[in-house]
């Protein structure tokens, strides 16, 4: 099973054992594949036929008579409440509630990891055991406690004030995303580069930073899905003027005595999931080897 | 100089016609948090926003699906000193306790203006008044308890009427079972297990135990006979209900009326919305029944409006605006129409509502009939505890006399 | 002593920096909710907080509630199950994916994918998949085998593997991409090394990049548990704690008490319950890994 640069001799034909090992791959990636797709078929082939045949209640089949009615009906005029204006209108509160969030939570989540990495600071182990403890906690707990101090602080209701939530509750997974990550780091870089004289900021940006891509793309991903997906906290935090989109795509899905579109909500999960899924597609590109090698040899 | 006089009198009036007609269009903002967001809840609420706009007010709307959310939204607002201008919940004890921290301003200048003592039923008055005092201003019945059948599917089993007693039920389901036909449909979530069995227990026992066990929780008709015939009844159920049933949603079991595949299900009257949505007509395809005793209660739940206290005399006038819109009766008869409920006040003009929601109006002014749901007789943890033996009954093999032991230590708290 | 540890701290002075708003987040947000909500624990509270105190009652009636117990036991499951499938198989696809594979975008994508969705449609759809006259049981019914079986969603025994099932699904995605960002960040000499010794594959993996894999590892483990603690949104889509309550999980528990059922004494009383069992079992990983002697290690 090699990888990258092949050694300058001619490639030999592939053992009896290889073969079958290739084979093994792309049979077992292939059959989780399909389980992994499953719903992902349910919900696309739902969302492209009409209520009535939904009621038939089978769910594998394709549709019958193929609509895009509902894919319609989610971004432009779905009803969330007295509006019927479907998701769009949420979808440039969401990005500016994003934006912020991800670039803050990680950034601070980094120089978290760094500093409890390389760093000897009294007490930071215990603060960190401490926030990672208090990651468990269901954060519905803190809603009460923080919508006080919000409103003290005259924060509650705004951007900034939704902001900070989410870089509170990104902070636990952010730090130890990333100080288990330079934990895996050599050291002696580190150690060099002090002896070289160099501070805390100037061996942050210029040696640890640069090797923290593939980390950096998990972090990415996990908070970009988890802000973009969040309802409860942009709901109670974010003020009216600036609520995501995941409140109406809630008010679609989620009605108590009424009637439930299940194509339309459908397609507004779809629809709700293209941008962590763009995102996603995105990382590939970061994904990619030997970014720890070349500093060790270098 | 009479001239200028003139002019100079006839500029001063127009300009103080002019501001004065500004001041008067200046409209009373009123932001209303509450969870109808279907397509058919969204154009009742538009009647009260329609309504309220042209009355000079200007509707903000702020929908939240999911009542537990919404509430829970109003709440934090409030606690975050920016409350709404009203808010939407049930008839209950939910508000109570916000009232009693002071957080809601009182609409008894409104209510004693428009003589609610007299033109509300006593339960719904009851839900609504704290300490003597009107906090919140109802705006529809539900009644959570009908029982609607599928014609077809009743015809298939050879059942030429629907019936009017338990007894009479019971029988029926046994010869839409030997049809073939799914005889009663259910989602077999905790609040439509719990339905059912208030159904049960308001049709077995009558409206004298309902009030006694719910709402006095008086030991005595807890460990009744009638109370353990209330159980042994619901349990009895259990082998008339499909396999499929746990989790799914109402309007999935509704569905199964719909297409005849099933023949009764207990809900209520805001089913009639996914029948009309298939475009099926009362009488013809479907039908409602109220109860299954001549004296049957006439179980009373709905939606009311509470309003935050705020000193603003801007926002307390548009409170006040918003409770004279929404119990008018002209537009009470609208808004019902769409909601599937039926109006707060006798004295509307029934004549628009449908087959279903006239007898239940009429049903409903007979205030010997009237009785308060559940939720509104008893805290709602306790409501809460009651709900989980009740769905733990129907889930579980729990013995009778388990189940009464278990209701009177959660009854009694 | 004093003097030494002024020394150090000027040494260290912009670490110390650094980690204030760690430090901030910490004491206010973190400790702050955990003692006001043990604090409630100790009173009435109902829907609003009050400020009385009825010593241990919350926790007597807590156990006295079957539903609460109830959730336990199924918690206990639940972890066994997700936390061990969960992982090893996102190390299988990120292993596989490794290899080489054409097409490796597409396949990472389609098991990332799942952790985009909402999990409000996500759940029903599992719920349709798994119900017996909607999904699998009935297509296969259909096709003839008339005697096939699969209505997890509906029965009591196993209502949790459709939980744990649907959780999987949702969460393999994140360990793969954790455990694939550990694999790029090994140096690829290694296995041009170990191919010219002759070493077979299996073993490189299990003696020397499982070893390297160390700080993902611990990172997919903690963020499995914290899931696992936190399972909340899956029970409410798919099954609502039913049927009865044989799916109840403690965070629902919580939940419910929090805001459905107006009672906060109860909800944080079972909130402490979970912090401290938490606290239990966390507290010797926390020790080793973090707090040993010369402990750098993840």
């Amino acid at each position: 099973m090699m990888r990258q640069a092949k050694p300058a001799v001619a490639r030999r034909p592939l053992t009896y054992q290889e073969v079958w090992g290739r084979v093994g791959i792309y049979a077992f990636l292939g059959v989780v594949a399909l389980f992994f797709l499953l719903p992902l078929y349910v919900m696309l082939v739902t969302s492209f036929k009409s209520m009535d045949e939904i009621r038939l209640g089978l769910i594998f089949s394709l549709p019958q008579q193929f609509t895009i009615d509902a894919w319609v009906k989610a971004w432009t005029s779905a009803c969330t409440g007295l509006e019927c204006t479907g998701l769009r209108v949420g979808f440039g509160n969401s990005v500016k509630i994003l934006v912020p969030s991800v670039v803050v939570s990680i950034l601070l989540g980094a120089v978290n990891g760094y500093a409890l990495s390389f760093w000897k600071v009294k007490g930071a182990n215990v603060l960190f055991a401490c926030l990672l403890l208090g990651s468990f906690i269901p954060y519905q707990v803190f809603i009460y406690p923080l919508v006080r101090v919000y409103a003290q602080t005259g924060i509650y209701g705004s951007l900034p004030g939704i902001v900070l939530t989410h870089v509170i509750f990104g902070m636990p997974v952010m730090t130890l995303l990333f100080r288990n990550y330079y934990s895996g780091l050599p050291v002696e870089l580190f150690k060099a580069a002090r002896i070289d004289g160099a501070g805390f900021w100037k061996i942050f940006i210029s040696i640890i930073l640069p090797m923290s891509a593939p980390i950096a793309i998990v972090a990415v991903i996990m908070q970009v899905t988890a802000i973009w997906n969040d309802f409860l906290l942009g709901l109670v935090f974010a003020g009216r003027e600036n609520l995501p989109m995941t409140v109406q795509l809630n008010n679609i899905v989620n009605t108590t005595t009424g009637e439930r579109a299940y194509n339309v909500n459908m397609a507004a999960t779809v629809l709700t999931s293209l941008v962590p899924l763009a995102v996603y597609l995105l990382s590939g590109r970061w994904f990619v080897r030997g970014i720890a090698s070349g500093a060790v040899k270098g | 100089m009479t001239a200028m006089k003139q002019m100079v009198a006839v500029s001063a009036i127009a300009l103080a016609a002019a501001t004065g007609i500004a001041r008067a269009e200046e409209p009373l903002n009123a932001e209303v948090i509450h969870w109808w967001t279907s397509g058919g809840e969204s154009a009742a609420i538009a009647v009260f926003a329609d309504a309220f706009n042209a009355a000079g007010g200007k509707w903000v709307d702020n929908a939240v699906a999911g009542g537990s959310a919404a509430r829970s939204a109003a709440i934090n607002r409030i606690i975050g000193g920016d409350p709404s201008t009203a808010a939407l919940f049930n008839t209950s004890r939910q508000y109570h306790e916000i009232i009693g921290e002071g957080l809601l301003n009182d609409i008894d200048a409104v209510a004693s203006k428009n003589d609610w003592d007299k033109v509300l039923p006593e339960p719904i008055a009851n839900a609504v008044k704290v300490d003597g005092k009107y906090y919140a201003a109802p705006v529809n019945i539900h009644m959570p308890l009908w029982i609607w059948y599928s014609t077809a599917a009743l015809n298939k089993a050879g059942i030429d009427k629907p019936p009017e007693t338990m007894e009479q039920f019971l029988a029926d389901l046994d010869k839409l079972k030997a049809a073939g036909v799914i005889p009663l449909a259910l989602g077999g979530q905790r609040w439509q297990e719990n339905s059912l069995f208030s159904a049960v227990l308001t049709n077995v026992g009558g409206a004298g135990l309902w009030k006694s066990v719910y709402g006095d929780k008086d030991e005595a008709a807890i460990r009744s006979p009638e109370f353990r015939k209330v159980i042994e009844t619901f349990v009895s159920l259990k082998p008339y209900v499909d396999a499929a049933s746990p989790g799914r949603n109402w309007n999935d079991a509704t569905a199964l009326l719909i297409k005849d595949e099933a023949g009764f299900q207990v809900m209520g009257d805001w089913a009639k919305g996914e029948f009309k949505q298939a475009s099926k007509e009362i009488g013809k395809d479907y039908g409602c029944i109220p109860g299954l005793r001549p004296d049957s209660p006439y179980v009373l739940g709905g939606d009311v409006f509470v309003f935050p206290k705020t000193d603003n005399a801007e926002q307390v006038k548009a409170q006040h605006l918003l409770v004279e819109i929404m119990t008018d009766p002209a537009v009470q008869v609208k808004f019902n129409n769409l909601k599937g409920s039926i109006p707060i006040r006798s004295d509307v003009d029934v004549s628009s509502l449908d087959a279903c929601a006239q007898l239940g109006m009429k049903i409903m002014s007979d205030p010997a009939r009237q009785v308060p749901d559940a939720s509104q007789m008893m805290e709602e943890y306790v409501y809460g505890s009651v709900q989980d033996i009740v769905t733990e009954l129907w889930n579980t093999p729990m013995t009778v006399d388990q189940a009464v032991d278990r209701f009177e230590k959660a009854l009694k708290g | 002593m004093g003097a030494e540890f002024i020394r150090h701290v000027k040494r260290n002075f912009v670490a110390y920096i650094a980690l204030l708003p760690m430090a901030a987040v910490v004491i206010f947000a973190y400790l702050g909710t955990m003692a006001w909500s043990v604090r409630l624990s100790f009173s009435s509270s109902k829907l609003l907080p009050r400020n009385d105190f009825v010593g241990l009652n919350q926790y007597v009636t807590l156990f006295d509630t079957s539903r609460w117990l109830t959730s336990l036991g199924n918690l206990a499951v639940i972890a066994f199950f997700f936390l061990l499938i969960c992982f090893v198989l996102g190390c299988l696809l990120a292993i596989f994916i490794d290899q080489n594979v054409r097409g490796e975008s597409l396949f990472r994508t389609v098991f990332l994918y799942p952790y985009a969705m909402s999990f409000v449609v996500a759940g029903l759809i599992w719920q349709w998949i798994l119900n017996p006259d909607l999904g699998i049981q009935a297509t296969m019914r259909g096709f003839g085998f008339s005697g096939f079986v699969l209505d997890w969603v509906v029965n009591p025994r196993m209502v949790l593997y459709a939980v744990i099932l649907a959780t999987v699904w949702h969460g393999s995605g994140l360990v793969m991409a954790l455990i694939l960002a550990g694999l790029r960040g090994i140096d690829g000499e290694i296995w041009r090394a170990t191919r010219i010794d002759g070493i077979p594959a299996w073993r490189v993996y299990v003696s020397i990049v499982l070893p390297m894999l160390r700080p993902m590892i611990i990172t997919s483990l903690v963020l499995l548990s914290i899931s696992i603690v936190k399972m909340y949104d899956v029970v409410v889509a798919m099954t609502n704690g039913g049927p009865g309550t044989a799916s109840e999980v403690p965070a629902k528990f919580i939940m419910d008490n929090l805001f459905e059922r107006a009672n906060i004494g109860l909800a944080t009383a079972a909130s402490t319950v979970m912090l401290i069992t938490v606290l239990m079992v966390m507290a010797p990983v926390i020790y080793s890994q973090y707090f040993r002697k010369g402990g750098r290690a993840a």
